[in-house]
C-alpha cells in the first residue's frame, strides 16, 4: 500500500482549473520530486494535499485513508506536514519555540526537540529569537519544526529557493539523512530539474494543472513533453 | 550547586523583586492604615483586575476580539446570587457554580458560534449576547429582580468587614493571576503567539485554532463569572447596571489603557479606572467625555498603553548599558494594541 | 387583524428606515472594512442637530436638515483624515479602528448629554396628519418616511452604479490591490466613502427620530440593530441589508406585537445566531473575504 495516494484530483478557483485529474502514488520511504513551470499547480497541489485548500474533486488517500475534508492540523496529526515557499517563522519566540510548537502540537514527544536541533546543529542558536534568520538557518528551523511533529509524510516546497550553490548541497545531504535516519517519505517541489533529478527515486511533472509525466528521473530528459515544456533547454537552470 | 543557582537566578531579577514587595505591601495594607472606604475600593479593584486580564486574555493575547465579558460577569453574578437566595445555600458552594455555570453557557452558547467566525463578526454576536441578557433578567424578574436588581444576596460571612472583603478578593485576584500566567506562558499562550505569527506554519505543525480558541474562552468565562460571583457576595446587591455602556467601557479601558497583550497593564488599568471612578464620583457625566476621551487618545498616540510608556521608559534608562537588541524592552515598546506579544513583560 | 395589519405597517416603516441606516454601516465596511462602531451615535448626533435647528431655533425643517447635513460632511472628513487613515496604516487596524470609534462614540453621548440633557425628544413630524385606509389609520408622516426611503435606496443604487466615484467605491471594494493598480486615489475613495456613510447614516436618524423617540443613548441601541441588520445580509451588501433591514423590521413589530417589547432584543438576538448559522456570509451573500 502506498503512504499517500491522490486520485483524480481536480481544483478550480472560479473558471480557473488549477488541478486537472491529477493522480499519483508515493511509496513509503521515497523521495518524490514534483517539477514543472510557474503556474502549474505545485503548490496548490501541496495546499490540497495539507487540507489548506478543498479540492473541487477527487480523493487523497494517507495510509489507505481519506484525508479530504480534514483540516491542515488533523492531517498533521496524521503524520503530515508541508512547508510553505516563503517561511514565515514564529518571530516573537526563540528557535527553540518555534520547534518546541512542532513537538506539543503535532503531537510528538517534546523530549525529541533537543535531538532535532542537535541533528539540525541549531542548538548553538537555539535561544535566539527567530528574526533576521539568515536564509540557510530559517529552512532547517522550518524542517526541525516540521521533524518535532513526528510526521512520516514531509512536503517541501521549492526548499533551495534563493540557496547559493554551497547551500544546496548541504540541504540535500540534510535531505538523505533525514530519509535515511528518520524513514520520512519526502515530497519536494524544485524547479531546478536537475537537482531534482539527483535527489528524486522518482518523479512527477506538472504542466497546466495536469500530469505531464511521472517516472524514473533517468527518464525525465528524454520525455518529448518536459523537452518541450522545458523549452529545449532541459537543464531548466 | 551551579544548576540551582541558574534556577534561583531568575527569581531575584529587579522585576520579580519588584512584583513580591508590592505584593507583600498588598497583604499588609490593611495593618497599614489604610481606610475602609480605601479597602472597599481595593477589593473591588482586585474584582476588576481580574476582568480586565481575562477580557485582555481573548483580546490581547488569543487575538479574539470578544465585546461580551461583562455578559459572562453578569451570568456568574446573577446565578450565584440567585442560587444563594432562592435555595439558601452558602456563597462558598455557589460561587464555583456560579463560575462553571458561566463557564458551560458561554462556551455552549456563545464559543461554539463564534470561534467559527472571524473579526468583526466574533465583536459583534459577543456584544449582542451581552445586551441580550439585560432583556432575560428582565424576563425572569421573579428571580432576579428585574430592572431594579436583586437586593440582600448572602455575603461571604455574617457582617463581612471591609478588611475582610479586602483579603478575599486579594486572594481570588492572586489564585486568578497565577492561573493567567499558566496559561499565557503555556500551550495555548504558545498557541497564540504562533498563529499570530504565523497562521499557515502554526496550522500545518497542528495548532487547532478552534481548539485553543475555545479553550481560551471557557477559561475566560470561568475567571470572569467567577470574579461577579465574588462581586454579588460581596457587595450584597447586584442590578443589570453592570450591563450598562458605562461600566463596559470602564473595564474595557482598563486593559487598554493598561495595555492589551500584557500581563500586568490590565492590573493597573484596573487600580487607576477603579480609585478614579470612585473618587470622580462628584464629577458625574464628565467621567464618561474623559473615558471616551482617555480611550481615542490611547488609540492614536500610545496604542501600547501605559505597559508602552514604561517599556520605553525602561529602554531609555537601559540602553547604553545593555544596547538596543534587548527584546524585554525595544520591541515590547513598539508592540501595537492586540498585538498581545508578553515581551513588553520582560519574557 | 387590523391589529396584525397594523403591526405589519409599522414593520415595514421601520424596516425601511433601519436599512437607509444600515446602509451607511454596510458600504463603510465594504469599502474600508472599518466597522463603525460611532454609527448610531452619527445617527443620533444628526437628529439631534435637527431636533434643535428645528424646535429651539424654530428654523424650517429643511434647513436644519441641510445644516445638519454638513455637520455631518465635516465630521466624516475629520475622522478620516484625522485618525482612521493613520489607525489603518498600522498592523492591528483592525482592532485599532474598532476601538477609536467606540471612543468617539462615548465622546458624541457625551457631547450629547452636555448640550442638551438626558431628557427623551423627537424629531416633528414632517407631514402632520393621518389618512383613513381600510385597515386603519396611517399617519401622513409614516408614508413620507417610506416614500423617502424608497427614494433613497433608489438614489444610492444610482449613485453606485453610475456614477465615477461610485464605481471606484465599488471597484475598491472587490479588490483593493485592483483598485491601486487602475489608479484610483485611495484616500479620496475612502474620503468619499465616509462623507456618503455620515450622511446616509444622519438621515436615517433625522428619519428614525421622527418615528420614534431619542435619548443620549438611543445611538448604542441604533448601533447594534444596524449591525444586526449588516451581519445579517452580509457585510458589505448593499441589497441584502436591505432585505434584512425589512425582514427583521417586521420580525420586531410582530414580536412586539404577540410577546412584548421586552423579547426584541431576545429575538434579534436568536435571529443573528440562526442566520449566522445558516448563511456566514449572510442571505444574499457579501464578499467572501
Amino acid at each position: 500500500m502506498s503512504v499517500l495516494e491522490v486520485s483524480d484530483l481536480a481544483k478550480r478557483f472560479g473558471s480557473l482549473e488549477a488541478l486537472r485529474g491529477v493522480s499519483f502514488a508515493v511509496e513509503e520511504g521515497e523521495v518524490f520530486g514534483i517539477a514543472g513551470p510557474n503556474g502549474a499547480g505545485k503548490s496548490v497541489l501541496f495546499a490540497c494535499i495539507a487540507g489548506f485548500y478543498r479540492p473541487s474533486s477527487g480523493s487523497i488517500r494517507l495510509d489507505g485513508e481519506e484525508i479530504v475534508g480534514l483540516g491542515p492540523h488533523q492531517i498533521c496529526h496524521r503524520g503530515l506536514v508541508r512547508t510553505f515557499q516563503t517561511p514565515a517563522l514564529f518571530h516573537s519566540l526563540s528557535i527553540r519555540e518555534n520547534v518546541l510548537i512542532g513537538a506539543r502540537f503535532g503531537g510528538a514527544k517534546e523530549d525529541r526537540v533537543e535531538d532535532i536541533l542537535r541533528f539540525l546543529d541549531l542548538e548553538r542558536v537555539a535561544e535566539r529569537r527567530a528574526v533576521n534568520l539568515d536564509l540557510f538557518t530559517t529552512k532547517r528551523v522550518v524542517l526541525a519544526a516540521a521533524l518535532a511533529t513526528g510526521c512520516r509524510v514531509l512536503l517541501l516546497d521549492e526548499p533551495m529557493a534563493g540557496f547559493s550553490f554551497g547551500e544546496v548541497e548541504r540541504y540535500l545531504d540534510l535531505v538523505a539523512e533525514i530519509r535515511r535516519t528518520c524513514g520520512v517519505t519526502i515530497l519536494i517541489i524544485e524547479h531546478l530539474l536537475d537537482v531534482l533529478i539527483g535527489v528524486s527515486d522518482r518523479m512527477m511533472i506538472l504542466h497546466h494543472g495536469q500530469v505531464l509525466f511521472s517516472g524514473p528521473p533517468d527518464e525525465v530528459r528524454r520525455h518529448q513533453g518536459v523537452v518541450d515544456v522545458y523549452l529545449g533547454g532541459g537543464t531548466g537552470g | 550547586m551551579r544548576g540551582a543557582g541558574r534556577r534561583l537566578m531568575p527569581l531575584l531579577r529587579p522585576r520579580n523583586l519588584v512584583l513580591a514587595s508590592v505584593g507583600a505591601l498588598l497583604v499588609a495594607w490593611p495593618y497599614l492604615g489604610a481606610d475602609r472606604f480605601v479597602l472597599h475600593v481595593a477589593a473591588l479593584t482586585f474584582v476588576w483586575a481580574v476582568v480586565a486580564s481575562y477580557w485582555n486574555l481573548t483580546n490581547g493575547f488569543a487575538g479574539i476580539t470578544s465585546l461580551g465579558n461583562m455578559g459572562f460577569f453578569a451570568i456568574g453574578a446573577y446565578t450565584s446570587a440567585v442560587l444563594a437566595k432562592e435555595l439558601d445555600l452558602t456563597p462558598w458552594a455557589t460561587m464555583p457554580v456560579g463560575a462553571l455555570a458561566t463557564m458551560a453557557l458561554v462556551t455552549v452558547l456563545v464559543g461554539l458560534p463564534v470561534l467559527r467566525l472571524r473579526g468583526i463578526y466574533i465583536a459583534l454576536l459577543t456584544l449582542a449576547f451581552a445586551d441580550a441578557l439585560p432583556s432575560v433578567i428582565t424576563i425572569f424578574r421573579a428571580w432576579t429582580g428585574g430592572g431594579i436588581g436583586l437586593l440582600g444576596i448572602p455575603e461571604l460571612l455574617e457582617d463581612l468587614e471591609k478588611w475582610q472583603a479586602y483579603y478575599f478578593a486579594l486572594a481570588f485576584f492572586a489564585v486568578a493571576q497565577a492561573a493567567l500566567v499558566l496559561v499565557v506562558r503555556g500551550a495555548p499562550g504558545l498557541a497564540f503567539v504562533a498563529l499570530r505569527d504565523s497562521e499557515p506554519f502554526a496550522q500545518a505543525l497542528g495548532v487547532d485554532r478552534f481548539k485553543e480558541g475555545l479553550r481560551v474562552f471557557a477559561i475566560s468565562a470561568f475567571f470572569t463569572g467567577f470574579a461577579g460571583a465574588l462581586y454579588a457576595h460581596l457587595l450584597g446587591q447586584i442590578s443589570p447596571a453592570m450591563l450598562g455602556i458605562e461600566q463596559f467601557l470602564m473595564v474595557i479601558s482598563m486593559w487598554m489603557l493598561g495595555g492589551a497583550g500584557t500581563l500586568l497593564g490590565p492590573v493597573l488599568g484596573a487600580a487607576i479606572i477603579t480609585f478614579g471612578n470612585e473618587y470622580l464620583r462628584v464629577a458625574g457625566s464628565l467621567r464618561l467625555g474623559l473615558l471616551g476621551l482617555a480611550i481615542v487618545i490611547t488609540v492614536l498616540f500610545f496604542p501600547g498603553g501605559i505597559m508602552q510608556l514604561v517599556g520605553r521608559a525602561r529602554g531609555f534608562l537601559t540602553r547604553p548599558r545593555r544596547g538596543g537588541s534587548d527584546p524585554d524592552t525595544v520591541d515590547g515598546a513598539a508592540l501595537p494594541v492586540g498585538s498581545g506579544s508578553e515581551t513588553g513583560e520582560g519574557r | 387583524m387590523d391589529a396584525f395589519l397594523n403591526s405589519l405597517a409599522s414593520g415595514l416603516i421601520v424596516g425601511s428606515l433601519y436599512a437607509i441606516m444600515a446602509m451607511g454601516l454596510t458600504i463603510l465596511y465594504g469599502v474600508s472594512h472599518v466597522f463603525n462602531f460611532a454609527h448610531g451615535h452619527v445617527a443620533v448626533v444628526a437628529a439631534y442637530l435637527v431636533w434643535f435647528a428645528a424646535v429651539r431655533l424654530g428654523l424650517a425643517l429643511p434647513v436644519g436638515v441641510a445644516a445638519a447635513l454638513l455637520v455631518m460632511v465635516v465630521l466624516a472628513l475629520a475622522t478620516y483624515w484625522g485618525a482612521i487613515r493613520g489607525l489603518l496604516r498600522r498592523s492591528e487596524w483592525g482592532f485599532g479602528t474598532l476601538l477609536f470609534t467606540l471612543g468617539l462614540a462615548i465622546l458624541a453621548e457625551y457631547a450629547l448629554l452636555e448640550l442638551f440633557g438626558p431628557r427623551v425628544k423627537s424629531v416633528p413630524a414632517v407631514l402632520p396628519g393621518s389618512v383613513r385606509l381600510w385597515f386603519g389609520r396611517l399617519a401622513l408622516n409614516d408614508l413620507f418616511l417610506i416614500t423617502a426611503s424608497v427614494v433613497l435606496m433608489v438614489l444610492v443604487g444610482a449613485f453606485l452604479k453610475r456614477t465615477l466615484t461610485g464605481q471606484a467605491m465599488r471597484a475598491v471594494a472587490q479588490s483593493l490591490p485592483g483598485a491601486q493598480v487602475v489608479g484610483i486615489d485611495i484616500d479620496r475613495i475612502y474620503g468619499a466613502t465616509f462623507i456618503f456613510a455620515f450622511v446616509m447614516t444622519g438621515l436615517s436618524g433625522v428619519l428614525l427620530g421622527t418615528k420614534t423617540y431619542m435619548t443620549p443613548h438611543i445611538g448604542w441601541e441604533w448601533m447594534i440593530k444596524g449591525f444586526v441588520i449588516v451581519a445579517f445580509g452580509g457585510l458589505g451588501s448593499v441589497p441584502g441589508a436591505i432585505v434584512a433591514a425589512f425582514l427583521l423590521g417586521v420580525v420586531e413589530a410582530l414580536v412586539t406585537l404577540y410577546l412584548g417589547a421586552i423579547w426584541i432584543w431576545p429575538a434579534w438576538l436568536v435571529t443573528f445566531i440562526v442566520a449566522l448559522w445558516l448563511r456566514p456570509q449572510g442571505i444574499l451573500g457579501g464578499r467572501s473575504t
